[in-house]
């Protein structure tokens, strides 16, 4: 039985692969899964809904599931909030472990590097 | 005469002694005490403007002889620092809520699209061949990110540290000392602030955790991450905290990076700075009273 996150990972992945909104039977069968519970899989449908990444359309009787944003928008957006730097208010949520430098820059970083590598190896 | 002199030096605190200061080296030299000194700065300007409303009030209030323009301006005055405290309050407020939302959103979005690693619960990879390393912290569900262009980039070493650097934020809970800061940032209107706080305490925070990687993997590696990853091709749109790798790599050079001295420096100034306006403030009012009390 795959952990939940695992599980929220592969059902958004079918998602994203799907040309169209599926039903919760569909996520099921397209995971393939053999002993995952229909409402394990509702379930997990729910919780990616009140993260704001699935939407879900009514269908006559059906409701359908849809990604809220595609892989690449997510990627993008992820990628986004990783490397911009705009803004000294935004920074409080992630910290980096290295941000771009000028060509000048990086050759001085590259003179240091040789310092050191050259000290600890005599 | 204390209220006025409170308030120059809540003024003084706020902007042109961080600026001054901006421009002096030694802080970097100690980051935890660096830390402190910066800290201590926003604090006492915090408490030197409300002190001087507070002082007002009761000056007011024991004062015989009321003009107009007297009470006019002490009533400004006043409410300056009332105005001071709910912006603090207010910036502490919406920096809280922001954050978690948009940490909440980036852990989402990760667990998502990054593989987990057997090797550490809170590591993820991305599928990316931009070479990014962060970490989004958090109490109960700290993430670091790495990217497979960064994993491509660096010695096993070199990962390792990477990883330890991001570990030390973590653990060492960086992002509160960062928000800190925000708060502080914001609660000051715009002609009354500088960046220098700010941008200081960022540079400070990858310092402490540089410090933690190379006592654990030795100084080469981390100087080696360092250039693999900020020498890197400019991604769109991103920007380098001005000279912050290069203030890394010289506390890398140096073989012992202990100042005890700019350390205590640095620890006094603080204190002097914190202690200052609680006395200026306490110390009239204390003359004052016994003076009342012997007639």
């Amino acid at each position: 039985m795959p952990r939940l996150g695992e599980l929220e990972r592969s059902v958004m992945n079918v998602l994203w692969d799907a040309p169209a909104p599926l039903t919760v039977r569909e996520v099921l069968d397209a995971l393939g899964e053999r002993d995952l519970a229909y409402t394990t899989v509702m379930t997990v449908l729910d919780r990616l809904g009140t993260k704001q990444m699935v939407r879900r359309e009514r269908d006559g009787r059906a409701f359908h599931y849809a990604p809220a944003l595609t892989r690449d928008a997510a990627t993008s957006e992820l990628l986004h909030a990783a490397l911009d730097e705009a803004g000294t208010d935004r920074t409080a949520a992630l910290v980096h472990f290295a941000r771009t430098v000028d060509p000048d820059e990086a050759k001085a970083l590259r003179a240091a590097l040789d310092e050191i590598v050259a000290r600890e190896s005599p | 005469m204390t209220p006025l002199l409170l308030g120059l030096i809540g003024l003084a605190l706020a902007l042109p002694v961080p600026a001054l200061l901006a421009r002096t080296a030694w802080p970097m030299l100690v980051p935890r005490a660096g830390i402190v000194l910066w800290q201590s700065f926003a604090l006492a300007a915090v408490l030197a403007i409300s002190g001087a409303a507070l002082s007002t009030a009761l000056w007011l209030v024991t004062h015989d002889e009321l003009t107009w323009w007297r009470v006019a301006l002490h009533l400004t005055i006043m409410a300056i620092g009332v105005l001071v405290w709910a912006r603090f309050w207010w910036a502490a407020w919406t920096v809280y809520r922001e954050t978690q939302a948009r940490r909440r959103r980036q852990r989402a979005l990760v667990d998502l699209l990054g593989e987990a690693d057997g090797m550490a619960p809170a590591l993820r990879i991305l599928q990316e061949q931009t070479p990014i390393a962060y970490c989004v912290p958090g109490i109960a569900s700290p993430r670091i990110v790495v990217s497979q262009g960064t994993i491509a980039r660096l010695s096993a070493d070199e990962y390792a540290a990477v990883l330890e650097h991001e570990r030390a934020h973590v653990r060492r809970r960086h992002d509160l000392v960062l928000e800190a800061f925000t708060v502080l940032h914001r609660a000051f209107p715009r002609f009354l602030r500088t960046d220098a706080p700010l941008v200081q305490s960022q540079i400070m925070v990858e310092l402490l955790a540089d410090d933690v990687a190379r006592r654990s993997f030795g100084e080469a590696p981390v100087a080696g991450a360092l250039v693999a990853l900020a020498g890197s091709p400019t991604p769109a749109g991103a920007l380098g905290v001005g000279g912050a790798a290069s203030v890394r790599m010289s506390r890398l050079q140096q073989t012992d990076p202990r100042h005890p001295w700019a350390s205590v420096a640095a620890y006094a100034i603080s204190a002097v700075v914190l202690i200052a306006p609680t006395v200026l403030l306490a110390v009239p009012w204390m003359l004052h009273a016994w003076h009342t009390l012997r007639t």
